[in-house]
């Protein structure tokens, strides 16, 4: 297993998050923040804001023309938060930089998401 | 995996720091895409538009937020001078006296159901004075009346002075002049004890008010002069009775049918005669009882067969009744026995 990575810092890094990742699948972890996540984006107006967004954007393409990577395309960028870059390190496109000033998801989900799973990883790195 | 977990505590905060946020951001992605594909679906099942109207309805249904008016956009007091008819006696009435006014009118509750359970026994057997009788009692009832409909409506115009809001005072009277009065008089009745009052204050009292003596508390009627509850030759008999012969009956004479005048006349007489020869007695229970059961009577034979009564029953019954000052007292079962 560690025969197949280098010994370099990028590789260790990308190992250790796959470690971590799959951690939190096995654990059921993810599933509960998923889950979580989904309840406080319903309750906090998240997911209408989103779909209203989405009506616009399927008015827009017609109704027979949508396809999900419209959507995804359309909507991740807006439904995400503020950072400045995306899980793969690439800088966000225009549209990113416009939505960056309008978060949507709220501060308190996104602090209380961020502590659990701080406290997640504090769990398994003090094994 | 030792070696990974070790890795893992080896950790700096701020790469942790990273590693969370990244998660987030997973997480936050996740979700995204899971409504796209939410919605992807539904708009090829053709029901995400479903819950969508023409914007024009839409408009219809606007939450009204304006001051003044609920979110319907309808004035919220209009309900406020709502009047309801009464299904029994058929009058309007305020939408809040409404329910005290039904628990009368059907004769619901403790008091009111007697009343009212009298009364229809009364209409429907008219010719039992026992229930005319006791009517003299029913002071705290205001809603119910023997009359038509139109006699109702013109005492509600009246003043009424039993009426809850405007007798605070006379209650007032009649808290401190009960204290000291008889204990097995009825502490809670709204007559005025007229044994405790001045003469100044008889005269102004009986000139404002029916101030019949009721058998049943032996106080006197507190409202108005056309009270329909009493006779107006009850009321006669009383002011003779407290100002002497020569006291009027005011105002109310023109109330008095003509037909009836003449019965209405020699009964007062006749009362008159009755309280001349029993001076004996007690003047508050018997002479009072007596002149109500006749009055009774000559309501009765008013309301039946007016013409009856100018022609026959009257003559018949005041020169009867001139020759004995005591009568024999009509058919009617006296109310002592009930208390008693």
């Amino acid at each position: 297993m560690m025969s197949t990575y280098n010994i370099s810092k990028m590789n260790k890094d990308a190992q250790m998050r796959a470690t971590i990742n799959q951690k939190l699948i096995e654990t059921g972890e993810r599933e509960r923040l998923k889950e979580l996540l989904r309840a406080k984006l319903i309750e906090c107006g998240w997911k209408d804001q989103l779909k209203a967004h989405c009506k616009d954007v399927i008015k827009e393409k017609g109704l027979e023309h949508v396809t999900v990577d419209d959507l995804v395309a359309e909507i991740t960028p807006k439904g995400r938060g503020s950072w400045g870059t995306d899980r793969l390190g690439r800088k966000r496109n225009e549209v990113d930089v416009k939505t960056k000033t309008s978060t949507l998801v709220p501060d308190s989900v996104k602090k209380e998401l961020l502590q659990r799973i701080r406290t997640f990883l504090a769990q398994h790195a003090s094994l | 995996m030792k070696m990974e977990e070790m890795s893992l505590s080896g950790l700096d905060n701020s790469k942790l720091e990273a590693i969370a946020h990244e998660i987030y951001t997973d997480l936050v992605e996740d979700a995204c895409l899971g409504l796209c594909f939410e919605v992807h679906r539904a708009v090829k099942c053709g029901y995400f538009f479903l819950d969508d109207t023409d914007p024009d309805s839409m408009k219809d249904f606007e939450i009204v937020d304006q001051p003044g008016v609920d979110i319907f956009g309808q004035v919220y007091n209009q309900w406020k001078n709502k009047e309801c008819v009464c299904p029994n006696c058929s009058r309007s009435i305020a939408a809040s006296r409404f329910a005290p006014h039904l628990e009368k009118c059907l004769g619901m509750g403790r008091n009111s159901s007697r009343i009212a359970n009298r009364r229809i026994a009364s209409s429907n057997n008219m010719n039992k004075s026992e229930s005319d009788q006791e009517d003299n009692d029913d002071i705290n009832d205001n809603d119910w009346f023997y009359g038509s409909e139109k006699k109702a409506k013109k005492r509600k115009s009246d003043k009424n002075p039993n009426s809850p809001r405007r007798s605070k005072s006379l209650k007032h009277k009649n808290g401190e002049l009960s204290s000291n009065s008889d204990p097995f008089k009825y502490s809670n009745s709204s007559g005025i004890n007229y044994e405790t009052l001045g003469p100044e204050e008889l005269r102004t009292l009986l000139t404002t008010q029916c101030g019949v003596i009721s058998e049943h508390t032996k106080k006197m009627c507190t409202r108005s002069l056309r009270c329909p509850q009493h006779t107006d030759e009850q009321r006669r008999a009383v002011r003779v009775y407290f100002l002497g012969p020569s006291a009027p009956l005011p105002e109310a004479e023109g109330s008095v049918e003509n037909d009836s005048f003449d019965v209405a006349e020699s009964q007062a007489l006749m009362s008159r005669l009755q309280w001349d020869g029993s001076s004996d007695l007690s003047p508050s229970d018997s002479a009072s009882s007596k002149t109500s059961t006749n009055n009774s009577e000559s309501r009765k034979t008013k309301k039946k067969k007016p013409h009856l009564s100018l022609v026959g029953a009257a003559p018949g019954l005041s020169s009867n009744k001139k020759k004995k000052p005591k009568p024999p007292a009509p058919p009617t079962p006296s109310i002592y026995d009930d208390i008693n």
